[in-house]
C-alpha cells in the first residue's frame, strides 16, 4: 500500500514539474490572461472581431468568417448635411468598360459597352479651384498623393516611386508625358487604367478630384495659380484621344 | 619617305576596319539606348520583358510570331495599329484575343524603332530565374530549420526535467537503502514523512527561514502575476498570410494609410480589402517560391487567374486575426488620434518598416526606442499607458497667441478670450496637454 502511494506521489511530482516547466514557454497566439472576459469581448460584432457570441456564450459555428470586404457599389458615404456637397455624395455617373470585369475584377460595378474613358474627356472638375481655396486644396492633395500615389508615381510625379526604384514594379508613366484631361484622370483613378487598379473603394469622390488638381500641377506648374486680381492663369488642356482602357 | 602601294593599301584597310567597327559599335549602342528609352516611354506601362502584365511579355516576341506562322512584317503593322494587322493576318487575330484590353496604336513608331525596342527586350536577362536559384533554396531551408527548433525546444526541457527528477529519486532510494543497512539508528518501519519530520525538527531555524522565503516569493510573484492580467504585449496571432510589413512599407515605401485607408475617416484603421492588394500584386507575384506561395493566396481571394491574366469573379475572404484588440468597454477612435491629434502610427504600433514577421503588439520598451515617440512606462494597450500619454502629449505647438491650429482652434480661442487665468495655468509647463482639455475624463473613453 505504502509503495503504491509513493509511486503515485512521485508520478504527481513529475507531472507537476512538467506542467510548471511547460507553462513557462510563451505562446504568441495567446493574448494572455483576461480578467472578466465579458468586459473584454463585445457581444456585438466589432470590426474584424466576431466571437460568435450568443447570450454570453461563444459559438464556434457562427464565428466571423468574413474580413475586410469592399464596400458594395453605389453605397454612399455620409458627408454631413451640407447641400453644396450633395453632388460629391452621388455615385459617379460614368460606368466602367465591360472588359474591366476581367481586367480589373469589377464584377459588382455598373458596366457599359462603350469606352467611357474616351467619353470622359470633357468632364470637368466639380471641385472648383478659387484664389481662396487653392492653397488648402493643394495641401490636402499633397497629403493624399503621398499616402496613396507616391509609392509608385514618385514624390515628383515622375514615375520613379520607391516601388519602382526597388525593382518591385515597372512601367509607371511620368505625369508630364501623360496625355489626359481632368475627367479622364478622375476616370482612371476611380476605375483603374492599365496595370493600375480601381481606387474607388479607398478614396471618395472629393478626394479624387482633389488629387486631380494636384496631379495637374505636375503637368503645368502654373496650374492653379491666380493673378493678383483673382483671375486664373490660363493653362493648356491636353486630351487623351488615342488610348483605350 | 616612300610608302609602297601594298603598304598603303594595308594601312587604308586598317583604318577602314577601325572606322567601320567603331561605327558599328556606336551604332549598335545607340540603337540599344534608343530601344530602352522607347520601351520605357511607350511600352513599359503595359509590357515587361519577362512577365505578363496588362500586355503579354515581349521577350523574343519576334521569334514567337514567326514560329506561330505570322505573316512577315505583320508585327510592325500590329504596333502601328493592331486593327489593320488583325484584318490581314490570322495570327494577329489570335493574338488580339489574349486579353480583353486592347493595345494602344503607335503610328509614330518606325520599323527601326520597333526593332530597336524588341532587340533591347531580347537582351534583358530573366530576373525571376536568377532570383529563384539564388534565394529560393536558401529561404525555404531557413524556414524549415526555424520551425523544427521552435517545436522541439519545449520537449527538450520536459525530457531533461523528467530525467533529472528520476535521477534524484533513484539516488535518494539507494541512499536510504544503504542507510537502513549500515545505520542501526534507523527504525525499520520509518516512512519518508517520519524521517523528514525528525530532520526538520533538528534544523528548525533554517527550515523556518526557508519557509518564509518561499512564502514571500510566492506572494510577490502572485502580485506581479496579477499585474500581467490584461497585458497583451508581444501578442502576435498567426495570420492566414505571412504578411511582411518590412517589405511593403520598408523596402517599397508604401504609406501605412494606403492599405489601412480608413484610418483617417473611421474608428477602425481598416484592413486592406483584397482589391487593394491587387493594385500592386496583379503585377508582383513573388520572387522566391515562399513568396509565391503566399501571394497565390491573395490571388485565390481576389479571384485572379494568374495564368490567364484575368479575374474569374470567384472570390474568397481572407480572415485576418486582429492584433491590437482593446477591451469592449473602451472606446478608441483612430481618426481622432491620427487626423486631429496628429499622432504618428509608430507611437502605438512601432516601426513597421522593420517588422519582418506578421504584426505584433510591441512592448513599451521597444516603442520608447523610436525617435519622436512620447516616452511611456506602462505596458502597451493598458489604460495606464493611454492616460500617461494623454497627460504628456501636447496638442498644439507655437506661441501662446497663435496656439491652436485646426480642430483645437476654437477651444484655444475660448480659453484665451474667457479664462486667461486657467489658460495660463495650463501653460505652466509650456504646453496644453490632452489631459487639460478633458483627456482624463472617464466618459471620454468609457460610456
Amino acid at each position: 500500500m505504502k509503495i503504491k502511494f509513493k509511486a503515485i506521489a512521485s508520478l504527481a511530482l513529475v507531472a507537476a514539474s512538467t506542467f510548471i516547466l511547460g507553462s513557462c514557454t510563451s505562446n504568441a497566439d495567446s493574448s494572455g490572461t483576461e480578467y472578466m472576459p465579458d468586459m473584454y469581448r463585445s457581444p456585438a460584432i466589432e470590426p474584424y472581431v466576431d466571437y460568435g457570441e450568443i447570450r454570453g456564450k461563444e459559438n464556434e459555428g457562427v464565428k466571423g468568417r468574413i474580413s475586410a470586404l469592399v464596400p458594395p457599389a453605389n453605397t454612399i458615404p455620409y458627408y454631413g448635411t451640407d447641400s453644396a456637397k450633395v453632388h460629391l455624395m452621388l455615385p459617379y455617373f460614368r460606368k466602367a468598360n465591360e472588359a474591366f470585369k476581367l481586367t480589373h475584377g469589377m464584377y459588382g460595378s455598373r458596366l457599359s459597352a462603350n469606352d467611357e474613358y474616351l467619353m470622359a474627356v470633357n468632364d470637368l472638375n466639380p471641385y472648383k479651384l478659387t484664389a481662396d481655396n487653392s492653397e488648402a486644396i493643394f495641401k490636402k492633395g499633397k497629403e493624399l498623393f503621398t499616402a496613396n500615389c507616391a509609392h509608385c508615381h514618385g514624390e515628383k510625379g515622375d514615375g520613379n516611386g520607391p516601388m519602382v526604384v526597388s525593382g518591385a514594379y515597372a512601367g509607371v508613366p511620368n505625369y508630364t508625358t501623360v496625355l489626359a484631361t481632368e475627367g479622364q484622370m478622375f476616370y482612371s483613378i476611380y476605375y483603374g487604367k492599365g496595370a493600375m487598379g480601381s481606387h474607388s473603394s479607398m478614396l471618395d469622390k472629393k478626394e479624387i478630384w482633389t488629387l486631380v488638381h494636384y496631379v495637374k500641377k505636375f503637368q503645368n506648374s502654373a496650374y492653379g495659380t491666380f493673378a493678383a486680381d483673382g483671375s486664373t492663369v490660363a493653362t493648356a488642356v491636353v486630351a487623351d484621344t488615342t488610348k483605350k482602357l | 619617305m616612300k610608302i609602297s602601294n601594298n603598304q598603303m593599301f594595308k594601312n587604308f584597310n586598317k583604318w577602314c576596319f577601325g572606322i567601320l567597327s567603331t561605327m558599328l559599335f556606336v551604332g549598335s549602342f545607340n540603337s540599344n539606348a534608343q530601344g530602352e528609352a522607347l520601351f520605357k516611354a511607350k511600352c513599359a506601362s503595359c509590357h515587361q520583358p519577362h512577365k505578363n502584365g496588362t500586355g503579354p511579355k515581349l521577350f523574343q516576341v519576334r521569334t514567337k510570331w514567326a514560329d506561330g506562322g505570322a505573316k512577315e512584317g505583320s508585327i510592325y503593322q500590329w504596333v502601328n495599329n493592331w486593327q489593320t494587322a488583325v484584318a490581314t493576318d490570322p495570327y494577329a487575330q489570335t493574338v488580339s484575343t489574349w486579353s480583353p484590353t486592347a493595345m494602344q496604336a503607335f503610328p509614330e513608331l518606325k520599323k527601326e524603332d520597333i526593332d530597336a525596342i524588341l532587340t533591347w527586350v531580347d537582351e534583358q536577362p530573366d530576373p525571376a530565374a536568377a532570383n529563384a536559384d539564388a534565394t529560393g533554396a536558401m529561404s525555404t531551408e531557413a524556414i524549415g530549420e526555424e520551425g523544427v527548433e521552435e517545436d522541439s525546444n519545449t520537449w527538450v526541457w520536459v525530457m531533461l526535467a523528467i530525467i533529472f527528477i528520476t535521477i534524484i529519486m533513484a539516488v535518494g532510494g539507494v541512499r536510504r537503502q544503504l542507510k537502513i543497512v549500515t545505520d542501526e539508528n534507523v527504525k525499520q518501519g520509518e516512512t519518508y514523512t517520519d524521517e523528514f519530520r525528525s530532520w526538520a525538527w533538528k534544523n528548525k531555524k533554517s527550515v523556518m527561514i526557508g519557509c518564509l522565503v518561499i512564502f514571500i516569493s510566492l506572494c510577490v510573484s502572485g502580485i506581479l502575476g496579477l499585474s500581467t492580467i490584461g497585458v497583451v504585449e508581444e501578442y502576435q496571432p498567426s495570420q492566414p498570410i505571412a504578411f511582411p510589413h518590412a517589405i511593403h512599407t520598408g523596402t517599397n515605401g508604401i504609406d501605412c494609410k494606403y492599405c489601412h485607408n480608413s484610418v483617417t475617416k473611421s474608428k477602425s484603421a481598416g484592413l486592406p480589402t483584397v482589391n487593394v492588394c491587387m493594385n500592386c500584386h496583379k503585377q508582383i507575384n513573388g520572387r522566391t517560391p515562399a513568396q509565391q506561395e503566399q501571394i497565390a493566396k491573395v490571388y485565390e481571394a481576389a479571384g485572379w487567374d494568374a495564368g490567364g491574366m484575368k479575374y474569374t469573379g470567384k472570390t474568397k475572404e481572407i480572415v485576418w486575426n486582429k492584433v491590437h484588440v482593446l477591451p469592449d468597454h473602451v472606446y478608441f477612435n483612430h481618426s481622432q488620434h491620427v487626423v486631429v491629434g496628429g499622432v504618428d502610427c509608430k507611437q502605438c504600433h512601432g516601426d513597421m518598416t522593420k517588422q519582418v514577421e506578421t504584426a505584433q503588439v510591441k512592448t513599451v520598451a521597444e516603442l520608447n526606442k523610436i525617435e519622436g515617440n512620447v516616452v511611456l512606462t506602462r505596458p502597451t494597450l493598458t489604460m495606464g499607458w493611454c492616460i500617461e500619454c494623454h497627460g504628456e502629449k501636447e496638442i498644439t505647438t507655437g506661441s501662446i497667441d497663435t496656439k491652436g491650429d485646426g480642430y483645437y482652434n476654437e477651444i484655444h480661442k475660448r480659453l484665451l478670450n474667457n479664462d486667461k487665468k486657467l489658460y495660463s495655468k495650463y501653460l505652466d509647463d509650456g504646453k496644453v496637454t490632452v489631459k487639460e482639455l478633458g483627456g482624463w475624463e472617464c466618459a471620454k473613453c468609457h460610456y
